[in-house]
């Protein structure tokens, strides 16, 4: 198994008009073995700025900890919080740092910029970027994310339906994977309100 | 990744006898039903039934002989003779015992757990069921290679009948009903001043 499998994880955020919606599953798991079905791989930066972090779960709390550390010697020296763009590229360039001896985790960003337009991208282990207008995917459910996100998405959904959609994609894909699941986390963020929701899914 | 939600893993041999299914399911399928084939050549050569002990040997015999070639099965063999109810565990290493309860399979360690916790020979066939059940049901939550759904048969003097097909998504949230959170924080309008 994989090093990036060992945990196993999935993520998905996706585009709506003035909106965002950004979900993983819930699953820490040690090989086979279900261990916790609270797992965060969500987190918020800013109001209007979350990271999902797939991949090898401690790398992942770690990879969150030097984040939010350089996020807020940012605020402190800028006086205001970091654009997704700009955050996007902190990410990039702090995984690159370890390029010989990386951070076994694939990042899932999504926030609102500059006029609340919002803006969604993912990454490699090793920081390559990956921009998308419509939806990115992570962790082991991957390609069964592609899939039905594929064939879910629309574009310009308001956040009811947005929710609704990636909910579904989510569930669906997890269902195919036996390394995540065990439930979904879904926030939903607009330029007024960020609404998160646990879903119910199988258990097993 | 889940080839199939609806596998069955719990294979009829004959109408007096169940195979169930852990490892490779080709494997499984084939030799079961090969077995089936041996049973009813017995029956026909000998003019009665073949019983457990004979059945579960003639397929422990050979998986023997493939023993090393990359067969993996993992099965019990259930069923009813002239000695009462028999169980046997059989394997693809050659390994076969006789028992009055086993747990086959990567999820096998957490359904012992609670089969071994329940566990009574005095049970009734309702309270045996619904104690198989959960044990599969738990096998299910932790063990990331198991799911989907949970088969119960039972194996009388008469044969076996199928008591219940649960899918494990359900039997979740029966045995772990969702509560209503007690809500902290409540966001409300500011009065307008």
């Amino acid at each position: 198994m994989s090093i990036f499998e060992y945990n196993g994880s999935a993520l998905v955020a996706m585009v709506g008009k003035n909106c965002f919606a950004i979900a993983s599953d819930r699953r820490l798991g040690v090989q086979l073995q279900t261990i916790a079905t609270d797992f965060q791989k969500i987190y918020k930066i800013h109001e209007k700025l979350f990271i999902g972090l797939s991949g090898l779960a401690t790398d992942a709390q770690t990879l969150y900890q030097r984040l939010v550390f350089r996020h807020k010697l940012y605020q402190l020296r800028e006086e205001r919080d970091m654009k997704p763009e700009t955050f996007a590229s902190l990410v990039s360039a702090i995984l690159y740092e370890k390029r010989f001896g990386p951070y076994f985790c694939q990042p899932v960003i999504a926030g609102l910029g500059d006029e609340d337009k919002p803006f969604i991208c993912t990454m490699d282990s090793i920081g390559a970027k990956e921009l998308a207008k419509d939806f990115v995917v992570a962790g082991t459910a991957s390609e069964s994310l592609y899939g039905a996100c594929e064939s879910m998405f629309k574009p310009d959904m308001d956040a009811e339906e947005l929710f609704e959609t990636i909910s579904q994609a989510l569930l669906s894909s997890v269902d195919r994977d036996c390394l995540s699941g065990w439930g979904g986390h879904v926030y939903v963020v607009t330029p007024t309100e960020v609404t998160e929701r646990i879903l119910k899914g199988r258990m097993d | 990744m889940s080839a199939s939600q609806s596998v069955k893993k719990i294979i009829e041999i004959n109408p007096y006898m169940l195979g169930t299914m852990a490892g490779g399911a080709a494997d499984c399928q084939f030799w079961h039903r090969n077995l089936g084939v041996k049973c009813r050549l017995h029956e026909l050569a000998n003019k009665r039934r073949i019983s457990v002990t004979g059945a579960s040997k003639l397929l422990a015999n050979i998986l023997y002989s493939y023993r090393g070639m990359g067969l993996s099965v993992g099965t019990m063999i259930a069923g009813w003779d002239e000695k009462g109810p028999g169980l046997y565990y059989v394997d693809s290493e050659g390994g076969r015992l006789k028992g009055t309860r086993f747990s086959v399979g990567s999820g096998s360690p957490y359904a012992y757990g609670v089969l071994d916790s329940g566990y009574r020979y005095d049970m009734s066939v309702e309270e045996a069921a619904e104690l198989a059940r959960r044990a599969i049901y738990h096998a299910t939550f932790r063990d990331g290679a198991s799911g989907g759904v949970a088969s119960v048969y039972h194996v009388g003097p008469n044969g076996w009948t199928k008591l219940s097909g649960d899918d494990v998504g359900e039997l979740h949230y029966k045995y772990y009903p969702v509560e209503a959170e007690v809500v902290e924080q409540e966001m409300a309008e500011l009065p307008v001043t």
